[in-house]
């Protein structure tokens, strides 16, 4: 049962989640209805898609800080060429291509050019937000065509077109990672980057194509965004990647790279958007959420690794228990032309 | 022996040279290696294997020269360009990807998947006559583990050369005589083999040519059988060979009162050990990997909880053991894993050096005074070095040993524990902490030698403890041999499999 638990975090957090879901079910009637559901689904779009970027970057063992202000810029892209009478479908290639080259920038930064991921996106963090600024002359992106916003619309049982694509991105990442070879690789380089060298893994391109799969997330973030509130401030996806980050960690994501599932990144993103949720049913003020979800996600950790502490007891007791059956048959004697061979054999 | 033929030739170097900065570390190295051909090869600290090896397979870039491997060019440094040449390095620290399985570890960068091959691998584990877990998570190997699974991985590529870097150095006698027989039925399939030890023995068993590299140049090149050991000993160091050979260097018999007694104690991993060592005393403490010594020694150090028993350091027991206790107390370990567990690599040597002090120096420290510290023990036990500002990890394995070794003396012991000292250390460097570690005897520390080179025991103690599945197996007092060792070491064992 505890090796369950913790080889896998989706359950636990699942679980959390349902008893969760039923205490607020007693203590609020009507939490527990499927707009509740449909609500928290479209509110968590934009962490999802972060995310799911941010995770292929910690997989190969960076950080990618940049996504919030990617978001951003590519939002920009796409509302002032939509502004300047784009047709949508252009204004969205633009607007993904933006995050491809902006993730593309910061791969190349950090695997061709050798700078630590840290350090390199928290420079690029900067100065996207500083082009968007400068393209949208400092002023708010209104007056956005019905087209864009129309995407964020319900087709049926309370999802959007955005709903759909973001969930078919999960199912392609997790595709992609489990049952490919290059997704292989993302572990590989994340879990031993020597070794992964050694063994002929194009490192590289791995850590470069991570870069550019999170820009092209952010640049889809970016579009949800645009489309669900209809305008784009200044200040689009700021703190969105520190947010990302701890969707990963709370999701099982380990940070030293290597380890990690595209369930858990959905699980752990749905759970901190369903508290947001929660408190407005319990009607707990707007203030008391970054409280509470940093604590529900110190709580989770630590449970998290004592559980850990104890399996590896356990393994560990396991192991050295072959030990405790010897002594008796080291008393009689052993077969001696059995230890010659051996005696042979070492010389 | 195959003929030098141009069709023949599994690799071909030539003219290989590199430096890094200003240091020339291979001056033109050319070397040949026939198809079916098992080439020892040797040289000493810093000679330049490891670069050459490198280089050849694709890790690190030459600065000159060519590479053919089966006639083909390897036109730029790409391990996976050497590998798709059919060339593969099994390195002498294993590459681990500790959150994947062991099968998964093996199979990386393959084409089919890891559950296609695992046929393949399995037939192989059972080849070698080894154990492995393929569905565990690959972190909890032992070292000797990791090491099977990186020649796993050379064997299951099919690799038509073949670099062995020490692949000995964490077995036992038993999937050393395994490994061999695999080795030899590789030769015999055409597969040309590099094979780099510092074990003579196992170099005359296994290696038909030979060739010494020494300061980043090839000294001795030729069939094996028409040099001695000698020559080769004596082509690897320039020092004459008058100090070199293993001569034995047991000591008397008159050893000074009981420094340490260890009385039943038990732990993870063993259990009931109990021993004495006197000042200046060698005890060897042997058995196979995996037999409980490094987890005996741990918590012998404060590492790890003792379940019960008790440690007696000259007449005082040392109760709730830690590190820092016992180094206070006298008690000195130097771990078994250099790279992982003793140095700071990216620290300069004097750092290192001072680690073990670093509680007692005063709140402002005095680099002056670390390094002079360094640099004495830097001349007394050659060290080879830029200077002590040098990071650890920029020296060879014999010279990270030496540090650790410094760091472990700054302490002043009284007791040392020494784990598995000489493991991927050169037969120079070798033979210089023998002779350390007889001199720290003579001056009255009462050593503890674990290792699992039994020659090494044979050579070194005035006495073996030998330990088996977490007990003891046997003390010998004298008539100390390897045969004796190993039938200690492996017979329980062998009962416990039976």
């Amino acid at each position: 049962m505890l090796n369950l638990v913790a080889r896998n975090r989706v359950l636990m957090l699942l679980a959390v989640m349902a008893a969760a879901c039923l205490a607020l079910g007693f203590a609020a009637p009507g939490y527990l209805s499927a707009a509740t559901a449909s609500v928290i689904l479209s509110n968590s779009l934009v962490l999802l898609l972060i995310s799911l970027g941010t995770m292929l970057v910690i997989l190969t063992r960076n950080i990618d800080v940049s996504s919030g202000s990617i978001l951003g810029l590519s939002a920009a892209t796409l509302g002032l060429s939509l502004n300047a009478g784009a047709s949508l479908p252009l204004a969205i290639a633009l607007c993904i291509l933006t995050g491809v080259v902006a993730g593309a920038v910061n791969g190349l930064l950090v695997a061709y050019l050798r700078i630590p991921s840290i350090v390199a996106t928290l420079g690029t963090l900067g100065l996207y937000r500083g082009i968007m600024l400068i393209q949208t002359g400092g002023r708010w992106i209104e007056d956005l065509p019905q087209g864009l916003k129309a995407l964020a619309g319900g087709i049926g049982f309370g999802v959007s077109i955005l709903t759909v694509a973001v969930l078919a991105l999960f199912a392609l990442a997790w595709i992609f990672l489990r049952r490919t070879r290059f997704g292989r690789y993302f572990y590989a380089v994340g879990d031993n980057r020597d070794a992964a060298h050694h063994l002929g893994v194009p490192v590289r391109r791995v850590q470069f194509t991570a870069f550019v799969a999170s820009g092209a997330c952010a640049a889809i973030a970016g579009l949800i965004f645009a489309a669900q509130i209809g305008f784009i401030p200044n200040q689009a996806g700021n703190g969105v990647e520190l947010k990302a980050i701890a969707v990963n960690v709370l999701g099982g994501v380990s940070l030293l790279g290597g380890s990690g599932s595209v369930a858990g990144v959905f699980t752990a993103a749905i759970f901190l958007t369903s508290i947001d949720s929660a408190l407005v049913f319990l009607k707990i003020p707007a203030f008391w959420n970054d409280f509470i979800a940093g604590a529900i996600l110190l709580t989770v950790l630590l449970l998290d690794g004592r559980i850990r502490l104890l399996i590896d007891r356990r393994i560990r007791a396991r192991r050295y228990a072959v030990h405790d059956r010897v002594p008796q048959a080291a008393e009689t004697p052993g077969n001696h032309a059995d230890k010659t061979l051996l005696a042979e054999a070492s010389r | 022996m195959t003929e030098d033929t141009a069709a023949g030739r599994a690799a071909q170097l030539t003219g290989i040279w590199k430096s890094y900065g200003p240091v020339p570390v291979l001056k033109g190295v050319s070397l040949a290696l026939q198809k079916g051909e098992v080439h020892a090869l040797l040289g000493g600290n810093g000679a330049g294997k490891s670069t050459l090896m490198k280089i050849m397979s694709g890790l690190v870039p030459a600065n000159a020269g060519s590479i053919e491997i089966h006639g083909e060019p390897l036109t730029h440094a790409s391990p996976a360009l050497a590998q798709q040449l059919g060339l593969y390095l099994v390195p002498q620290e294993a590459h681990i990807l500790g959150n994947q399985s062991v099968l998964e570890n093996i199979c990386l960068g393959l084409r089919p998947s890891p559950r296609s091959l695992r046929k393949r691998v399995e037939q192989l584990i059972a080849e070698l006559a080894v154990t492995l877990d393929l569905d565990a998570q690959a972190a909890t190997l032992e070292i000797a583990e990791r090491q099977i699974v990186e020649i796993l991985r050379g064997l299951i590529r099919d690799a038509r050369v073949l670099i062995l870097d020490e692949p000995t150095s964490a077995l036992t006698p038993f999937e050393v005589h395994a490994l061999f027989q695999r080795v030899r039925k590789l030769q015999a399939q055409g597969v040309g083999i590099f094979f780099i030890s510092h074990k003579l023995r196992e170099i005359r068993e296994i290696c038909g040519t030979i060739s010494v590299l020494r300061d980043g140049a090839v000294v001795l090149s030729g069939p094996l059988d028409t040099y001695s050991d000698a020559e080769i000993i004596d082509a690897m160091s320039r020092v004459a060979t008058g100090d070199a050979p293993l001569a034995s260097t047991r000591s008397g018999s008159d050893h000074g009162p009981v420094r340490l007694a260890v009385r039943k104690l038990s732990g993870e991993g063993f259990r009931d050990i109990s021993l004495e060592v006197r000042a200046g005393e060698v005890l060897g403490l042997a058995g196979v990997v995996g037999a409980g010594r490094t987890e005996f020694s741990e918590t012998l150090f404060g590492l790890r909880r003792q379940s019960a028993g008790s440690v007696t350091l000259d007449g005082v027991e040392l109760i709730r053991r830690s590190p820092r206790g016992c180094i206070d107390a006298g008690l000195v370990y130097l771990p078994e894993d250099r790279q992982q567990n003793g140095l700071f690599l990216e620290a300069p040597l004097y750092w290192n050096a001072s680690s073990y002090l670093i509680h007692r120096l005063p709140f402002l420290l005095r680099p002056g005074r670390e390094r002079s510290l360094f640099n004495g023990f830097r001349q007394s036990m050659g060290i080879k070095c830029t200077g002590p500002g040098q990071s650890a990890k920029a020296l060879s394995g014999g010279n990270q040993q030496k540090v650790l070794m410094a760091k472990c003396l700054s302490a002043k012991p009284k007791v040392l524990v020494l784990d598995e000292p000489t493991r991927g250390v050169d037969v120079a460097a070798r033979n210089d902490i023998y002779a350390l570690i007889r001199q720290l005897a003579a001056e009255g520390v009462a050593v503890i030698l674990i290792s699992s080179d039994f020659d090494e025991i044979e050579l070194l103690a005035d006495r073996v403890v030998v330990m088996a599945f977490g007990r003891l197996g046997g003390e010998l007092t004298e008539n100390i041999s390897v045969d004796a060792i190993a039938r200690l070491a492996f017979g329980a064992g062998e009962q416990a499999h039976a």
